[in-house]
């Protein structure tokens, strides 16, 4: 396999092969936690920390992974990961962990995760798959604040819990940007938006 | 007349492909159009040629919901003016004539506030429903021409219908902006998105208005909204039911509404502009199943998928704390929208089940999930919104699974012979 | 060497894979659980000093512990209603001198058989169906250390979750001084509107008994009328949630009565409880342990 230049393995994931633009990988998280803004940059960073050490650990010891039981191994690395991270947010930032509740854990569940592990990092260098595993998360991470700004901005009239213009005295709150099929239709935007500069994403008929 | 046309045709190289306005074609074609029929006209042997095209059956659709229109702003005027009457008497305000621009003009016109007087109660209405009317098209229309444009698509009629709809299943006091936002949403999100007209799989109508239930819930439901009457709140018959106790029944609509089923039947209640009488629903219904632009076929199943459903749980009121259930099939009829939309909202040919035996499971499906979130859900006190909207999700599968089984049949019949 | 995809060495391998990654989890889980347990304690203490209307919203976490030294954690036995459960000797409406209150979690036992009762339905107002037999309340004093409001937790159906929160009563027992919500799973906006403080501000003032001591507030469809004679007992309506508001009107009226707080309430009155020391109970100080 030609192996990719380092750059391009990093900010690939960011728009011309987002996973979840691209791919529709991990849209549950994408909708469940994306209400603030701080929760989503929160999310974004814990993902971007799992995919990019699993990458690192996976690509180091690919040679060792037996192949009988190599998703089995992934599974295990990443799961103690999200442990981790999931441990250390409920420590240090509480009141986030609090709204991320269950999401944090099922990070595990991400399909982003996985299918990196599996298609990239198990057949790449170690500093490799560490890159591509940070863009993944970075493209996977792009989204969620794209849409925490907005659903925070418009449905709360708010970021980052401050008021935006003194909203709270005229800004009528949409609730529908609460609710998490407000995060689907602003997925969709984004996908619509992506398409309209990279047209080849469409897909032929 | 011939000046217009000879004049439309002089401005015609002007849009055409190469002139100066190449990119706006599609605003004059839209207005040549609507004045004029098209000069292309089928010729070749291969095709059917029916009076019926889209724009006639768009047209007839609007014909049709005539007798809901001139209801909805009788009955917007009459709520208000019988409000006006009860503030007065109570003393909350000196005189009706200082409440508004709207006051103001009907004072200025001497039509005054009395809630007999037909007129007075439907130039007050008017005054509501108009500017409501009136944003629609203008946000509407917006989007329309603006897709249009850089599409290179023509415009086209289905817009007359969904701007129409939409205006009649918001309540009076709506805001003017939430409009304009309701129905942005509904043509781009609900239609433009998926190409225009013909391949969205919702109705635009509903989907502007769900948009609205849920990003303004404050302004779609409670008491608050429903007569055009600042701070004067009256319950519709199914928010009151939902939330009497369960000794009072149907009572908390009788006696705490004083709203008997005929009023009901005739609309004179409070309730969404346009959908509160069962009636009128009545007469748009005979006009669009006689002239086959409506599916008798949906209207009917939507209606058996309701009241039967809604006769199963009345059977079982004795057993329940829930008021729901003490509601009657007959009051479910006349309660909410479940007349307009089963009539002009289920019916949308381009939202709705193609096949014929298709129509039938899409119409029960709606009118089931129409009692169920009506007598079950605690959130909603009204299901029909959601429940076309769900059968619209549905529709392109029901249509799938049938088309199927009529291959599988069909194959089997040419095999065996 | 090592030959990871034969038998022996995809044994190996998955070993050493397991003992890695449970000593990194549970070091991970060890070394951080003190912080975990101090910031649930937080919450817990932050919301009751919000229901005592003691907390300063711009100070942050630092002002709980020190503003706690005036709050006394006490347990008290609702009335019992089936034998056991919670130590021998304890009277119903009295405090609890069996149970350790820093360790005692009512939320858990109200979950568990031993620990909790079943309310008959013709009771149970709050739509809870069991509840624990001892409840935590928290005594708030003032500077000169007199007893000065009575902090009670509650929990309640709304419409589509289980509300919990805290309620608090003056020293005058009849006066609530303020409510909050901490967990909930309302439709943000609507119902979810309970935390909001300024409709949480109006209840402070209002009036929670009827001249019979039966617990009375009502949370009224829209806004309360000013100067209408009950007025003094309405808090406004949520707009757009009939069912939450009505649901917060009976849990309140729920543990403000006599199947619930009622008996404690009525031995703190009666002055066979008495409150006003401080460090009156022999369990009382042996909180934060």
């Amino acid at each position: 396999m030609a192996q990719k230049k380092p750059l391009k393995v990093l900010t690939e994931p960011l728009f011309d092969d987002n996973p979840i633009a691209r791919q529709i990988l991990g849209i549950c998280s994408a909708l469940a936690v994306t209400t603030k803004l701080d929760a989503s940059v929160v999310m974004a960073l814990s993902v971007i920390f799992v995919t990019g050490s699993s990458g690192l650990i996976i690509g180091a010891l690919r040679e060792y992974i037996p192949n009988k039981i190599r998703i089995i191994f992934y599974m295990t690395v990443i799961s103690s990961l999200v442990i981790v991270v999931d441990q250390v947010l409920q420590a240090f930032l509480p009141d986030i962990a609090d709204q991320l509740s269950v999401f944090v854990g099922l990070i595990i569940t991400n399909c982003i995760v996985m299918g990196r592990a599996e298609a990239f990092a198990q057949k790449s260098p170690p500093l490799l798959s560490f890159l591509d595993g940070i863009g993944n998360g970075l493209g996977y991470g792009l989204i969620l604040v794209f849409v925490g700004f907005f659903r925070e901005l418009l449905g709360s009239g708010q970021l980052w819990g401050h008021e935006v213009l003194w909203s709270s005295t005229w800004y009528e709150r949409n609730l529908f940007m609460l609710a998490p099929p407000s995060a689907l239709i602003l997925i969709g935007l984004f996908i619509w938006l992506l398409r309209t500069f990279k047209p080849e994403q469409i897909e032929k008929e | 007349m011939k000046a217009l046309r000879r004049y439309l045709d002089e401005l015609h190289p002007k849009f055409a492909r190469g002139g100066p306005w190449e990119r706006f074609y599609p605003l004059y074609e839209a207005a040549d159009t609507f004045l004029y029929s098209p000069a292309d006209v089928t010729d070749g042997p291969s095709h059917i040629r029916d009076a019926m095209d889209l724009k006639r059956m768009m047209s007839l659709v609007v014909f049709a919901l005539g007798p809901c229109i001139l209801m909805a702003c009788y009955n917007t005027g009459l709520q208000a003016n019988l409000a006006l009457e009860s503030q007065v008497s109570a003393g909350v305000i000196a005189s009706p004539a200082d409440t508004g621009w709207r006051a103001a003009l009907l004072e200025g016109l001497g039509l005054g506030f009395s809630a007999g007087n037909v007129l007075a109660c439907f130039v007050h209405g008017l005054l509501y429903f108009l500017p409501v009317y009136l944003m629609t098209q203008i946000a509407g229309g917006f989007w329309e021409v603006l897709f249009a444009c850089i599409r290179r698509h023509e415009v086209n009629e289905g817009f007359l219908v969904t701007g129409m709809l939409f205006p009649l299943t918001l309540p009076p006091t709506i805001p003017l902006w939430q409009v304009a936002l309701g129905i942005s949403f509904g043509v781009v999100i609900g239609k433009e998105v998926f190409g225009g007209t013909g391949k969205n799989f919702l109705n635009p109508a509903l989907t502007a208005r769900a948009f609205l239930y849920f990003a303004y819930p404050a302004f779609m439901s409670g008491d608050k909204v429903w007569v055009a009457v600042d701070g004067y709140t009256a319950a519709t018959p199914l928010g009151a039911l939902a939330t009497a106790p369960k000794e009072m029944g149907i009572q908390s609509i009788e006696t705490g509404l004083d709203i008997s089923w005929a009023d009901a039947f005739l609309g004179t209640i409070p309730g969404s502009m346009g959908e509160t009488s069962t009636l009128c629903c009545l007469l748009g219904a005979i006009v669009l199943i006689a002239t086959g632009v409506g599916s008798w076929r949906i209207m009917l199943s939507v209606l058996v998928g309701a009241l039967g459903s809604a006769a199963l749980f009345n059977l079982g009121a004795e057993g329940s704390d829930n008021p729901m259930f003490q509601m009657t099939p007959l009051w479910h009829l006349v309660t909410g929208g479940l007349a307009f939309g089963l009539v002009f909202m289920a019916t949308d040919p381009v939202s709705a089940s193609m096949t014929e035996s298709g129509k039938w499971a899409y119409g029960l499906l709606i009118g089931v999930m129409t009692t169920l979130i009506r007598v079950i859900n605690p959130g909603y006190p009204e299901g029909i919104m959601l429940a076309i909207l769900f059968g619209n999700v549905f529709a392109p599968l029901i249509d799938y699974v049938v088309i199927q089984a009529n291959i599988k049949r069909r194959l089997a019949r040419s095999a065996q012979a | 060497m090592l030959k990871p995809n034969s038998t022996s060495g995809t044994f190996l391998i998955a070993l050493i894979l397991c003992l890695v990654c449970s000593v990194v989890v549970s070091s991970v889980a060890v070394g951080l659980r003190g912080r975990q347990q101090e910031n649930k304690r937080q919450k817990l203490r932050r919301n009751v000093l919000i229901a005592a209307g003691l907390w300063d919203a711009d100070a942050g976490n630092k002002q709980i512990d020190e503003k706690f030294e005036q709050v006394e954690t006490v347990l008290v036995n609702l009335p019992p209603r089936e034998e056991g459960g919670i130590g021998d000797g304890e009277v119903e409406g009295l405090l609890n001198t069996t149970i350790d209150v820093g360790t005692y979690d009512a939320r858990k036992a109200s979950t568990q058989p031993v620990s909790s009762v079943e309310i008959p339905p013709e009771l149970d107002l709050a739509g809870i169906k069991r509840r624990e037999r001892v409840a935590p309340v928290y005594v708030v004093r003032d500077e000169a250390g007199n007893f000065s409001k009575l902090v009670l937790p509650v929990n309640g159906k709304g419409l589509w979750s289980t509300l919990y929160g805290f309620i608090a009563l003056d020293a005058d027992l009849v006066t609530i001084r303020g409510i909050t919500f901490y967990d909930h799973a309302e439709t943000p906006g609507l119902g979810g509107e309970i935390t909001n403080p300024v409709w949480q501000q109006q209840w402070d003032g209002k009036i929670a008994f009827d001249e019979d001591g039966r617990p009375w507030i009502d949370v009224v469809k829209g806004s309360v009328v000013p100067g209408n004679p009950a007025a003094d007992r309405q808090i406004d309506g949520l707009s757009g949630a009939t069912i939450t508001s009505v649901g917060v009107e009976n849990l309140v009226n729920y543990w403000l009565g006599p199947d619930a707080f009622g008996p404690f309430l009525d031995a703190v009155r009666t002055g066979e409880l008495d409150l006003t020391s401080a460090a009156a109970q022999p369990n009382a100080s042996a909180e934060e342990e």
